[in-house]
């Protein structure tokens, strides 16, 4: 063949191969609003940075291999505001993007690549679950063992975006990721509506099955749902714009935003002096931090437990806090997952913990026993005793009983703000547990009672036995942190922890 | 338009009720105020809407679940 044939095939392959898949497809997602796998990428990437790979890989079955263009996943490196990545998008006009032997293979090859070379994985998921009639029988079943990996050692940070419906294999890296965003109206679940209600007998509604609210609020295995594929992938960039781009550098340095810190000086008014009155944590987050860089996970899982990323003084850190106004700060299952899961992604990742604390405990009582609170306290508990990065614990107000460990007991400096109050529990059920008297039965008694166990209890308290470094006013808390961060930069590693955790379960 | 159910995430003792029926919320208002831990705690808007309906009464006891109120949205 002639040099000339040679090239005219080669640009024949390749302008179909980005052309993707059914044209009727196509143009609905266009006159959706819905951005296609390739128009995500070039939306997502830093324009002509895309190299990719498998352009011409197609289905392994002969009878599909004319209408597979890149066996519906596409895949490569490229850059993020001049950072390198790895990502791949599933193409959902081929073949409903569904998971076939070649594509995994790409995929693999792909996080494997991400995993060696110190990139980030970013997966752009859209599909209908695994291929048909290529994963039935014994041997299609049983071959996709040696081309799916489920191991994740946390090399570098992945993130996950739900752009449709997403069955099967998109799901799994889903649950694998450190950070997932989804689309309102994508749907995620082991498998589809359809395939559940003919396996259960039952009618099933997507929505209710894996929508944005049942997995940003029940499961909390998504962190955030977006309006438009443009919002998800601009949170992408920002997700990834906090991080290093693997565990063996410490996160980037940012501009530290004017302004930052101005609000430290109304922070009492956010306070109620009355111990009974609760507050929203996340104002007092917005004044420490640098000016708009809080940056929440799983901000409608588990209100009770804020954690999230921001920067303070232009370095990446991460809060995990109790929010009084939920739940009156007391902790449940539910907070200690939320809380552990992100201990384990900060401390992969070299970034700084801060903890703030104001609860009454953990929510005792017979949902939480069924739920396992204990094995849920511990494993957090367990969580904070592998951390190496440095952390360092605020107590704002009340901290009572085992939820004082857990909140900030294991950092490596605690300051206490001059409203602290710490003990085993809250006075007033102490002097009804203790003397076995109720305030409206004998009030004289019981506030002579109340101000007896409430001797001991406040900051300086802690401070005189040096259990606590400091005892600061609120409004030094920016100050404190930033101080101690210039301090505990884990200098001798380069400002790398150990990464104990890098093989913890995912989803804990 | 659909009704959402609120509920009360803890158990307790209402001690005020904050809004009325046809009053419009946004997500995370304080719909009822509930004693419990010792603490005066808000039962929130799960979601923006118009108060249809209130459930409980000032000094009632709720369970954990309990429906406290029913939103349009």
């Amino acid at each position: 063949m002639a040099f000339e044939d040679r090239i005219a095939e080669h640009k024949a392959r390749r302008e179909k191969a980005l052309a993707m898949g059914s044209k009727r497809k196509l143009a609905e997602f266009a006159a959706a609003g819905i951005l296609n796998a390739r128009q995500r990428i070039d939306y997502l990437l830093d324009a002509d940075s895309f190299r990719e790979i498998g352009l011409f890989t197609v289905s392994e079955r002969r009878e599909d291999r004319d209408r597979s263009p890149c066996d519906g996943l596409v895949a490569g490196y490229g850059h993020i505001e001049g950072r390198p990545v790895a990502l791949a998008a599933y193409d959902f006009t081929t073949l409903g993007a569904s998971s076939s032997p070649n594509a995994s293979q790409k995929f693999q090859h792909t996080r494997k690549a991400a995993a060696e070379n110190g990139l980030p994985m970013i997966v752009l998921a859209e599909a209908g679950g695994a291929r048909i009639p290529d994963v039935m029988g014994a041997q299609g079943i049983a071959r996709t063992r040696s081309h799916q990996r489920y191991d994740r050692r946390r090399q570098t940070p992945w993130v996950t975006a739900i752009l449709g419906p997403s069955y099967g294999s998109p799901t799994w890296k889903a649950a694998m990721s450190d950070y997932v965003l989804m689309r309102k109206g994508a749907v995620m679940a082991v498998s589809s509506a359809r395939v559940t209600s003919v396996a259960i007998s039952e009618e099933v509604d997507p929505e209710e099955l894996g929508g944005w609210r049942m997995r940003t609020e029940v499961t909390g295995e998504v962190d955030r749902a977006c309006d438009t594929d443009q919002d998800v992938l601009d949170n992408v960039k920002r997700f990834l714009s906090y991080l290093p781009s693997h565990n063996m550098e410490p996160p980037p340095l940012a501009a530290v935003p004017a302004g930052s810190g101005d609000g430290m000086r109304d922070i009492l008014q956010i306070i109620p002096e009355e111990r009974s009155r609760v507050y929203d944590v996340r104002k007092v987050i917005d004044c420490l931090v640098d000016t708009g860089t809080f940056f929440p996970f799983k901000e409608r899982f588990s209100k009770v437990m804020v954690c999230g990323l921001a920067r303070l003084g232009g370095r990446t850190v991460g809060f995990v806090a109790s929010n009084p106004i939920f739940k009156g700060g007391a902790l449940d299952p539910q907070a200690c997952r939320k809380a552990t899961s992100f201990i384990v992604f900060c401390d992969s990742f070299n970034i700084p913990i801060v903890f703030l604390t104001d609860t009454p405990g953990f929510l005792v009582g017979v949902q939480g026993e069924r739920q396992a609170l204990a094995s849920h306290i511990m494993n957090f508990n367990h969580a904070l005793e592998m951390t190496t990065v440095p952390t360092f614990a605020v107590v704002m107000r009340k901290s009572y009983g085992q939820a004082y460990i857990n909140m900030g007991a294991h950092a490596d400096e605690l300051a206490a703000w001059f409203s602290a109050d710490v003990s085993f529990m809250d006075p007033g059920v102490a002097v009804n547990v203790v003397h076995g008297v109720r305030q409206k039965d004998d009030p004289e008694r019981f506030a002579r009672l109340w101000e007896e166990v409430s001797r001991n209890t406040s900051a300086y308290d802690l401070a005189a036995g040096f259990l606590a470094q400091d005892v600061i006013d609120p409004r030094q808390t920016r100050d404190w942190l930033l101080g101690g961060l210039g301090i505990y930069e884990r200098r001798r590693r380069g400002g790398l922890g150990e990464h104990l955790m890098s093989t913890w379960p995912y989803n804990w | 338009m659909s009704q959402v159910e609120v509920k009360s995430e803890i158990p307790g003792k209402v001690i005020r009720i904050e809004v009325g029926v046809g009053d419009s919320v946004a997500e995370d208002d304080a719909l009822i105020m509930v004693e419990s831990m010792k603490m005066e705690i808000p039962i929130p808007a799960p979601i923006g809407g118009k108060v249809v309906e209130i459930l409980v009464a000032d000094g009632e006891a709720l369970t954990e679940g309990q429906v406290v109120a029913r939103l349009e949205v």
